[in-house]
């Protein structure tokens, strides 16, 4: 988040143009910029997703483990999120500097992802009351310039959809518990997230919204509503951001809006990562190299 | 180690290297737009970001300042999911502080830091994948960061690393080779005056070996200058492939 | 709060003795004429007690009880920041949001977690939009709450008690801000929630199972903080929204008769201001 000063009259011009629905880099109120999202990059992990938004640029590696459930849900597995900004991507994150950030979008997150028909925790299961998959989903946030929630959620789906957990049986003997791995590497269960959410964030700009605001517009900015959209356009998770308010008629529109537009998000997304996912190995990863 | 043969009788390595050769290094300048100097490099299966910004003014408190020349600033992480078995923080613990401290070392040997006084160089490397090498593949890529910003060096500064197993040298170790517990040579040098700025060793090696690794080490320093020389070129004449020069 | 190494830990590993009880039947909500398990309808919220000036050192407070749910807030400030860092020609908010360890079903640790940080912010986004910043340049406003007891709805509570705090407290605000939530299961939406009717992510896999809370300014009609959970339809969503704020609207008068009794009282106690 390298700092961004933006005089008086710079913001007059970006919220006049927002009320004739054309934006600083000439997109309209409800466009995304370019979205370039590679899967599969890191070796080390279950699943992992680089994903490019213009110049926010965001790593999720997902890792399974096994481990144990929580005691108040012995029949699920858990999900954990965690997320770090790196001194990449601006000199104040050095440190704990970038703290504060992370948790707030890890808390996000975990909400968007809290509700049981998103993502089915009970498949994640193994021995009800002791062994159960931990998926941990590490969010490495290396470049900064608008709108890191909605990469991130982006770039958390597509993780996950690229996680593959190696397939486990399991036999009772005499009461004892048997766990075994298979041999083979590709025998492999995948998580399902075709129902798991994407964050929407809707700024309000003057007296309209645009979806996917840039640095620039985020400095000029007061109030943003986040929203946690499936691809059936319900709402997991909603959340006001910022040191503005946001008048009751507005909210109602912005709510319309992060649902549509949150579908069509959804939806190109889950295209593009299952085309990628027929391509399957053979692909060529560019990865940073680009 | 029973069941693992660092090196086949046919002489090959674990990945099938032959002892003095280097893994493939893949690097590209200037990944990010935000930071003054940026550069993602890798080395086998060990990648590393690295970013620098500055040099600019202190920040935090003022004590810091230096009067006669810049404060280099170095922060190393590691992602948690980087590792084989996960992380619990990307960084803070021992070893990371440790890493810091040996990249601030090397650095402010490299750079000509009388340029700037009163001023600060920051450099962030972060490891996505660790495959052994960490240090070296970090010195590697800040260098390259650091050829990005334009910050002024004596030379590049190129780390490798190399270890000694059944008899004989081997460089540029990997996760495996490093972890099987023989002994580690982790050299940077400047590669055209031939000075050495860090230089590290663990476990026990015998005395007369110490001279064919160092060498080899050294030699591995060299071949790796040549990979980021070609790939600084390669990316200012990508960079000024537009404009025409009189 | 640092941790505190005196302190005799409990072990390290121990369960909370309500893991292993059964899970209550899902609580039948979705009949519309039913009533709930405290005798109100479902539009009807919990009787409020509001009283301010209870914590004597603070430059304002304030004590909000709604049936099971005690939430106390305290103000300090503005006052003069002290780190150079943090010089600002704005005023500063902080929020701080601590449940007491006893307050929950399951005990609470010392340190802040997770939700409590959470809350914090949300807090803090709730407030911000109605204070005066710009008016105490170079200072910054503390505002603490503690949750003394959670029977449901205590984000909604303790945005209610801090506004009313810093209105007592004198700062210069827009507005108060009036917290509000409600628990939407199927097509009923409950109001004012109680910790049993509270959405969990161990209720079933059903669409529409959530929570909304709500902040409002009522006089200039503003949201200032808006929060869900649970997968939602955005019919009910923002049905459920509409409810939240016309609830906001009925707690207003209750927030300026609080303020107003505070006044009277100070103004006889000292009849020479």
């Amino acid at each position: 988040m390298a700092e961004i000063h933006l005089s008086d009259a710079e913001k007059t011009f970006i919220i006049h143009g927002v009320q004739d629905n054309l934006r600083e880099d000439g997109r309209g109120c409800e466009d995304y910029r370019h979205l370039e999202i590679e899967t599969g990059l890191v070796s080390n992990t279950s699943g992992s997703a680089k994903i490019r938004l213009a110049n926010t640029e965001i790593l999720v590696g997902v890792k399974a483990e096994l481990g144990e459930p929580y005691p108040e849900k012995p029949d699920k597995g858990r999900l954990e999120f965690f997320v770090d900004c790196s001194a990449n991507a601006t000199p104040e994150f050095e440190g704990r500097g970038g703290e504060e950030l992370a948790t707030e979008l890890s808390s996000m997150l975990a909400r968007a992802y809290q509700c049981p028909s998103c993502l089915d925790l009970r498949k994640l299961s193994v021995v009800e009351g002791k062994q159960c998959w931990i998926i941990y989903v590490d969010v490495l946030v290396l470049e900064y310039g608008g709108n890191l929630f909605d990469a991130a959620s982006i770039a958390v789906k597509a993780a996950l959809f690229n996680t593959s957990i190696p397939t486990l049986t399991v036999s009772h003997d005499e009461g004892h518990v048997e766990i075994d791995l298979s041999d083979d590497p590709y025998d492999v269960q995948r998580i399902e997230v075709t129902a798991a959410p994407c964050i929407v964030t809707l700024s309000k700009l003057g007296h309209s919204h645009v979806v996917d605001a840039s640095s620039k517009e985020e400095a000029c900015c007061l109030a943003r509503l986040m929203l946690g959209v499936t691809e059936k356009g319900t709402v997991t998770a909603m959340k006001k951001e910022g040191s503005g308010s946001l008048d009751t008629s507005s909210v109602e529109d912005m709510l319309q809006t992060g649902r549509r537009v949150g579908q069509a998000l959804n939806k190109s997304l889950m295209e593009v990562l299952m085309s990628d996912d027929k391509v399957g190995k053979k692909q060529h990863l560019t990865g940073f190299l680009r | 180690m029973a069941g693992l043969e660092l090196l086949s009788e046919q002489g090959f390595r674990i990945d099938g290297r032959k002892p003095s050769e280097l893994r493939r290094i893949r690097c590209k300048l200037g990944v990010f737009n935000q930071a003054d100097g940026s550069a993602y490099i890798e080395q086998g299966n060990t990648k590393v970001l690295a970013a620098v910004y500055g040099p600019h003014e202190i920040r935090g408190s003022r004590s810091k300042i230096l009067h006669d020349r810049v404060l280099v600033n170095c922060q190393y992480s590691m992602a948690t999911f980087s590792t084989g078995e996960r992380k619990r923080r990307p960084r803070g613990d021992r070893k990371s502080k440790e890493m810091t401290m040996h990249l601030q070392q090397t650095f402010n040997a490299a750079i000509l830091t009388n340029l700037h006084p009163r001023s600060q160089i920051d450099i962030f490397v972060e490891v996505l994948q660790s495959d052994g090498g960490n240090y070296c593949a970090s010195v590697n890529a800040a260098t390259l960061a650091l050829i990005d910003a334009g910050i002024p060096m004596k030379d590049y500064v190129c780390a490798c690393a190399a270890s000694y197993v059944s008899d004989t040298p081997i460089v540029d170790i990997n996760y495996l080779e490093e972890s099987s517990g023989g002994a580690e040579l982790i050299v940077a040098t400047l590669p055209k005056s031939e000075q050495i700025v860090f230089l590290e060793q663990n476990s026990r090696l015998h005395e007369d070996n110490l001279g064919p690794v160092l060498d080899l080490a050294v030699k591995g320093c060299k071949d790796i200058h040549a990979v980021l020389d070609q790939a600084v070129k390669d990316h200012v004449a990508e960079a000024t492939a537009g404009s025409s020069i009189e | 709060m640092p941790a505190d190494s005196r302190r005799i830990n409990g072990p390290e590993k121990s369960i909370s003795p309500y893991a292993f009880s059964k899970p209550c039947k899902d609580i039948k909500i979705t009949e519309p004429s039913l009533q709930r398990k405290d005798g109100r309808n479902p539009d009807n919220i919990r009787p409020i007690f509001l009283k301010t000036g209870l914590i004597t050192q603070a430059q304002g407070s304030a004590y909000i009880e709604q049936d099971g749910t005690k939430v106390i807030c305290s103000v300090y400030g503005p006052r003069a920041v002290i780190r150079k860092e943090e010089f600002s020609m704005q005023g500063q908010l902080t929020c701080d949001f601590k449940f007491t360890t006893f307050s929950c079903h399951n005990r609470r640790q010392y340190q802040q977690d997770a939700e409590e940080k959470d809350f914090s912010v949300q807090l803090l986004e709730a407030l911000e939009p109605a204070v005066l910043l710009h008016k105490f340049p170079k200072a910054q406003v503390n505002i603490m709450v503690t949750v003394l007891q959670n029977d449901g709805s205590v984000l909604a509570a303790s945005v209610t008690c801090a506004s009313v705090a810093l209105a007592d407290a004198g700062i210069e605000m827009y507005d108060l801000v009036i917290g509000s939530s409600a628990r939407i299961s199927g097509a009923t939406i409950l109001m004012d929630p109680c910790a049993t009717e509270e959405y969990s992510d161990k209720d079933s896999a059903h669409v529409n199972n959530g929570s909304v809370t709500v902040g409002l300014m009522p006089s200039l009609n503003q949201i200032s903080a808006v929060t869900s959970k649970g997968e939602l339809e955005f019919e009910h969503l923002n049905k459920a929204m509409k409810h939240c704020v016309s609830m906001c609207v009925d707690l207003y008068p209750v927030c300026q008769q609080a303020l107003a009794v505070a006044m009277e009282t100070r103004i006889n106690a000292d009849p020479k201001t």
